[in-house]
């Protein structure tokens, strides 16, 4: 397994560059042809074409390309992400505080899918057909058709703005100036937790009701499938609980398959923060990301894109190596 | 499709029972939900092609004509079902035009662009799903038939590309090409094709070895005519059933690009732009149904688009009942 392991990351470590690779060719590039070049852009508009000429010496851009590429490796690997052309400071600087608002908003989020889809989930492929099974799907195919653009404005309208007006689901039912959620803003979970959960309640919804629709439908095929097995006939044969096959000798079988799809859902959630950041104005990556893509702060943009690739990847690997210990099949055979 | 009769008979039952599609259409059409859905998809097909110049026609308005009558004197636009403002801009002049869904921010007939953006929404997931799926079949037959180094570059190829946060990279290389429709349809179908080429690529794999096609090689028949005629019809079933959800998830994806500002350009009516417009002029919140009428657009042609794929899927199953 420690084989199958070092293969894995070896693997890991490969996407990793080719994303590195990929977005240096875009943004460092390509974006030369198309628009104008990175000297230009951090010199400033009124530059001279000596000070842009100067500039350009001193980034390295009059370097062959193939060196601009490892100058370009060599700063990442020092968590060096190069110079915001808006911001005017390190783009650095804007990715870390940003990433722990994401963090908290996509491990929150991830937190309520599983915690709804799970129950729900199980207990459809339990009793297939049955009211609570009908009624867990159709929700889930209606939670799949709403985009997350969508969802946010509106969840936010109704959840944070009507009460401010007296109302509620559009009916007049409150005091006017209620405040039942904040609209916007983000407190961070070291100055206070309470603040910090209150805040993230409406965005955390936001992000996981598209989730908690593909898990519910995922885990209920799951749990069909195994309990149509034999080893789950014997167990109840045996007279074991419901309660007992589902969580000791179902669960086991469903969760591995679970940690896989969720380790290649961190990267799809940190696409959907892009809207939710926005909308709810919590200062993560992709809020941070969206205004650098309004400026074309190419250098900002990169960093996301390549902060978003690497903690997807590394997400990755750690779901699998996790499924190779959770599941002997594949723990135990060397070539699978 | 036409099959070949020598395909039917050399396939073993487990690869194309007898009377597959007709089992699958007959359950199809008992299945209320597809049916619903499959009348959706009609009704936005036809609303596209012919109700959004239909509408234009009637009403008078095109869908990027912006009427100055159509906001207030605070620039809140008029709701549903209202008129064009009188001269003095502070009541319904009972003889101006009707703006059906009222109108957006800068005095456009939402019902008129919401029936135009269908039209994009439909053009651009369809093409780049059909593009995607050009190129994900032709990678994937190759990949499933030749085997070795092939097969080795598009697995990893396809490998990497599921492990990214695909639409981030998207929008970065829209942000470098700049926006268009052209340069939209492009974009999705080089970050779908993977879906197909993988399905393709393992049907394939496992066909290649079955009895049939050793028989047609056997008999002397070339590559060519193995894979298009031997390995390409049976990887349909299976495409069939994803080629709905990509459509769906392309839909969501063009809608998403230009949310971001970075999809078909303006005045262009798309559903992900009129969403945008709301959202970032704040003006939802006084005026919820500028992000209602182009988010339950979209969220209806989801929902079809998601039953009727169900409904495919459960129809093909071999396992299923009836």
């Amino acid at each position: 397994m420690t084989r199958l392991a070092g293969t894995r990351i070896l693997g890991a470590l490969t996407q990793i560059l080719v994303v590195t690779l990929l977005a240096w060719l875009l943004f460092y590039v390509i974006a030369r042809f198309t628009g104008a070049s990175p000297a230009q852009r951090i010199a400033g508009k009124t530059a001279t074409p000596a000070q842009i000429a100067l500039v350009a010496k001193n980034l390295g851009l009059n370097q062959p390309y193939w060196r601009q590429y490892l100058i370009f490796l060599g700063h990442l690997v020092r968590g060096n992400f190069g110079f915001s052309y808006v911001q005017m400071r390190p783009v650095s600087q804007i990715l870390w505080s940003a990433m722990r608002a994401t963090a908290s908003l996509v491990l929150g989020a991830a937190v309520i899918w599983l915690a709804i889809a799970i129950p729900v989930g199980a207990y459809g492929g339990l009793r297939p057909r049955s009211f609570g099974d009908v009624a867990g799907r159709a929700i889930a195919i209606l939670g799949m058709s709403i985009p997350v653009f969508w969802l946010a404005p509106v969840i936010s309208y109704l959840f944070g703005y009507q009460p401010t007006q007296g109302r509620l689901l559009g009916l007049p039912i409150l005091p006017s100036g209620t405040r039942l959620f904040p609209i916007a803003g983000y407190v961070d979970f070291g100055q206070s937790p309470v603040q910090w959960a209150y805040h993230l309640i409406l965005p955390w919804i936001t992000l996981a009701i598209g989730f908690t629709a593909v898990y519910i439908r995922f885990i209920r095929t799951l749990t069909a499938e195994q309990l149509a097995e034999d080893y789950t006939r014997t167990a109840r044969a045996k007279g074991a609980s419901t309660k007992r096959v589902l969580v000791r000798h179902v669960g086991r079988n469903v969760a591995p398959s679970v940690t896989v799809l969720l380790g290649a859902d961190i990267a799809t959630a940190l696409t959907g923060v892009f809207f939710v950041e926005t909308v709810f104005a919590i200062p993560g990556i992709g809020y941070a990301g969206l205004s650098a893509i309004e400026n074309l702060d190419y250098p900002v943009i990169t960093a996301v894109i390549i902060v978003a690739a690497v903690i997807a990847v590394i997400a990755n690997t750690v779901v699998d190596i996790a499924h190779m210990w959770l599941d002997p099949r594949i723990r135990d055979v060397p070539d699978a | 499709m036409t099959i070949d009769n020598r395909v039917d008979l050399g396939v073993s039952q487990s690869v194309r029972p007898a009377g597959l599609r007709a089992t699958a259409l007959r359950r199809l059409r008992r299945d209320p939900a597809s049916i619903f859905a499959a009348c959706l998809l009609l009704l936005l097909t036809f609303a596209a092609l012919i109700g959004a110049p239909l509408a234009a026609k009637l009403t008078g308005h095109s869908p990027i004509q912006q009427y100055p009558d159509a906001l207030y004197r605070d620039g809140e636009p008029i709701g549903i079902m209202s008129r064009l403002l009188n001269a003095a801009g502070t009541a319904q002049d009972p003889h101006g035009s009707l703006f059906i869904l009222g109108a957006d921010q800068l005095g456009r007939d939402q019902f008129v662009r919401v029936l135009y953006g269908a039209r994009i929404s439909l053009l651009v997931a369809t093409s780049a799903t059909a593009l995607a799926l050009v190129i994900g079949v032709s990678l994937g037959l190759l990949a499933g038939y030749l085997g070795g180094w092939v097969d080795a570059i598009v697995s990893r190829m396809t490998e990497t590309a599921m492990a990214f946060p695909n639409v981030l990279l998207a929008v970065g290389l829209a942000v470098v090409i700049g926006p268009g429709l052209l340069n939209v349809v492009i974009i999705i179908a080089l970050f779908t094709w993977y879906y197909p080429a993988r399905i393709v690529r393992s049907t394939t794999a496992a066909t290649t070895k079955m009895t049939f096609v050793a028989a047609a090689r056997a008999v002397g028949a070339r590559p060519r005519r193995l894979l298009t005629v031997h390995l390409l019809p049976q990887v349909w079933g299976p495409l069939l059933v994803y080629a709905t959800s990509i459509i769906a998830a392309n839909i969501i994806f063009e809608a998403g690009l230009s949310y971001l500002g970075v999809g078909v350009p303006p005045p262009t009516p798309s559903w992900g732009q009129m969403l945008s417009d709301a959202v970032t002029s704040g003006m939802y919140q006084t005026n919820i149904s500028l992000a209602l009428v182009p988010g339950l657009a979209l969220v209806v042609t989801m929902l079809a688009f998601n039953l009727l794929g169900d409904g495919i899927r459960d129809a093909l199953d071999p396992k299923g009942r009836r």
